[in-house]
């Protein structure tokens, strides 16, 4: 968890606002740092967290989070996480094996035409069925997807995606009064294509940027890499706060660190001052 | 003419609302609702996009009793049970029993937020037909819709919009609490009229317009078409009298080196220096080879 990207978003693990949609994308990045904070960001609130671990291993995602004083494996032990290992299970519906948890989450792999339903299906029983996991039910469930390009290359159509997303919305943000994060990943350059024939991921990021309520866009420095600063994120509030009117910008560059990362005002990197 | 159509005195049709992922359009969807029902009409709200409790943030609440809403977005594919209403009943006769048990005496508006949410999963050829019938008549005066149009292909946005009696493309403006509405709008006698506005949200949802309209009227028809002489207004002469060209004759151009001035050249007056060499006895100086004595 960073506190300077806590104090950027106004919010705080004691208090934090429910039922947002953080969308969080990267072009020439890595925003996986963002993830990580948001499981352990709402791991500390006390959530209880669904995560579909759908681009890396838990031991990863185990080892990230210890840097950053989270322990997963205590937080599955206690039923607060629960934690789909996406690489894992893909593999045993690819290779025909039974699976060990008997979850039907990942069918669509047999035929992505389908959609994802069955994974929509998986989510909904993980998120509502509170009140018998230990120190789970003390907060609003919350539903992690790291990333959701990966279905793309699986196979499934950005339209299905879409429809996915929008229900876990109905269901886990405006029911529920939970929060959800979701990672998408663009290759290549933002192009102004007027054809409309662009790239699945493009139209992916548009399609979730008009159903979310705050994004998160990381991005590479345009002047090229650097070594004291990793890049920019650019948060946009796209719903309409108190006081606040919509669609409101605000540029940050950053620096990931061992454990944290650091959020300033362009050009004011300790390193060039 | 944002306002006119936020008001409603052009008289019904289809009205799309055009925005992209730069500017959300929703808040003036609310507008456009908001005025709806001040003028006491009937709103009937198909949502695929909008929670009712968000929208309970955005409205007025006294006004919230005459909204009629659909919830097509906790269940728009069916995927849960008993699904309050799905996108392919976005068909005639359903949205005719949907907004049959009405006030027959006051006008109905129905908004659909959005098209985009239809478009994904309708076929276009099917969507325009719904919305035709839609505009031709029955009970709904107006309807009302949000189109992100940069989640389409062009060609689609362009069909749904030539059905539009008006459409209004959103753009985020200079400053960040504004925006620039560019509205086109065909009037029943086929005249089309378009403008420009920059406008901004007051605090009770209304909107103000920030400058006058630029209108961008008829098309000029003087460019281009009468033959204009390049050669009529021009400050240097094309043309020579026999004079100027005698003249242009006898002038002797600086790089033509004629025998007056080679003369002048080679024997310079008195007081001028010259050069006097006399070859030492140690100079080995070799006509043919210059550098005879350098040891290469």
């Amino acid at each position: 968890m960073f506190a300077e990207l806590n104090a950027i978003l106004n919010t705080s693990p004691d208090s934090f606002k429910q039922g947002e949609f953080i969308l969080v994308s990267d072009r020439r990045a890595d925003a996986s740092f963002l993830v990580h904070h948001f499981l352990s960001f709402y791991l500390r609130a006390g959530c209880k967290v669904c995560f579909l671990g759908l681009a890396q291993s838990f031991s990863h995602y185990n080892a990230v989070s210890q840097r950053l004083g989270v322990s997963l494996t205590q937080a599955k032990e206690k039923g607060q996480l629960l934690f789909l290992e996406g690489l894992k299970e893909s593999l045993d519906v690819l290779l025909g094996r039974t699976s060990d948890t008997g979850s039907r989450a990942l069918d669509f792999l047999r035929d992505p035409a389908v959609g994802l339903r069955c994974l929509y299906e998986f989510v909904q029983a993980s998120v509502s069925d509170s009140g018998d996991g230990g120190e789970g039910g003390g907060g609003p469930p919350v539903l992690l997807v790291d990333d959701l390009t990966v279905l793309l290359s699986l196979g499934v159509s950005v339209g299905s995606v879409l429809d996915f997303s929008h229900y876990c919305h109905a269901t886990v943000c405006s029911q529920l009064k939970g929060n959800m994060v979701m990672l998408v990943r663009c290759e290549g350059e933002e192009d102004e294509d007027e054809d409309g024939d662009e790239e699945g991921s493009e139209r992916l990021l548009k399609g979730l940027t008009h159903q979310c309520s705050l994004t998160l866009h990381v991005q590479g420095l345009p002047t090229g890499f650097c070594r004291d600063i990793h890049g920019q994120v650019e948060v946009c509030w796209r719903k309409t706060q108190k006081d606040k009117p919509p669609n409101q910008k605000k540029l940050f560059q950053y620096k990931v660190h061992d454990k944290g990362a650091s959020f300033f005002a362009r050009g004011t990197s300790s390193a060039v001052l | 003419m944002l306002l006119e159509l936020i008001q409603g005195t052009e008289g019904g049709g289809l009205i799309i609302i055009q925005d992209s992922i730069n500017y959300s359009g929703r808040h003036l969807l609310m507008s456009f609702i908001n005025a709806a029902l001040k003028r006491d009409e009937v709103v009937h709200l198909l949502a695929f996009e909008l929670h009712e409790e968000d929208l309970k943030h955005e409205l007025d609440h006294s006004c919230f009793q005459r909204l009629t809403f659909h919830n097509a977005f906790q269940d728009p594919l069916g995927w849960n049970e008993q699904p309050p209403f799905t996108v392919h009943q976005f068909i005639t006769k359903e949205l005719d029993s949907l907004l049959t048990p009405t006030h027959l005496s006051k006008p109905v508006t129905l908004v659909i937020d959005s098209f985009s949410w239809i478009l994904r999963h309708l076929s276009p050829p099917s969507v325009c037909k719904t919305l035709q019938r839609l505009k031709k008549g029955g009970a709904v005066k107006t309807t009302l819709g949000l189109l992100h149009s940069d989640m389409h292909h062009r060609n689609m946005v362009g069909s749904i919009c030539h059905l539009a009696t008006s459409v209004v493309t959103l753009v985020p403006g200079h400053q960040c609490h504004e925006a620039v509405a560019k509205t086109i709008r065909r009037a029943k006698s086929g005249t089309i009229s378009q403008a420009e506005e920059r406008f901004s949200f007051n605090e009770d949802m209304s909107v103000k317009v920030q400058s006058q309209p630029i209108q961008v009227g008829a098309p000029q028809t003087d460019a281009g078409d009468a033959e204009v002489d390049p050669t009529a207004n021009l400050t240097f002469n094309l043309r020579l009298s026999h004079q100027e060209r005698k003249a242009k004759e006898k002038l002797a151009l600086p790089f033509v080196f004629s025998k007056e001035k080679k003369s002048a050249l080679l024997h310079s007056g008195p007081g001028s220096g010259r050069i006097l060499y006399e070859p030492d006895a140690n100079d080995d100086y070799d006509q043919e080879d210059p550098d005879d004595d350098l040891d290469i």
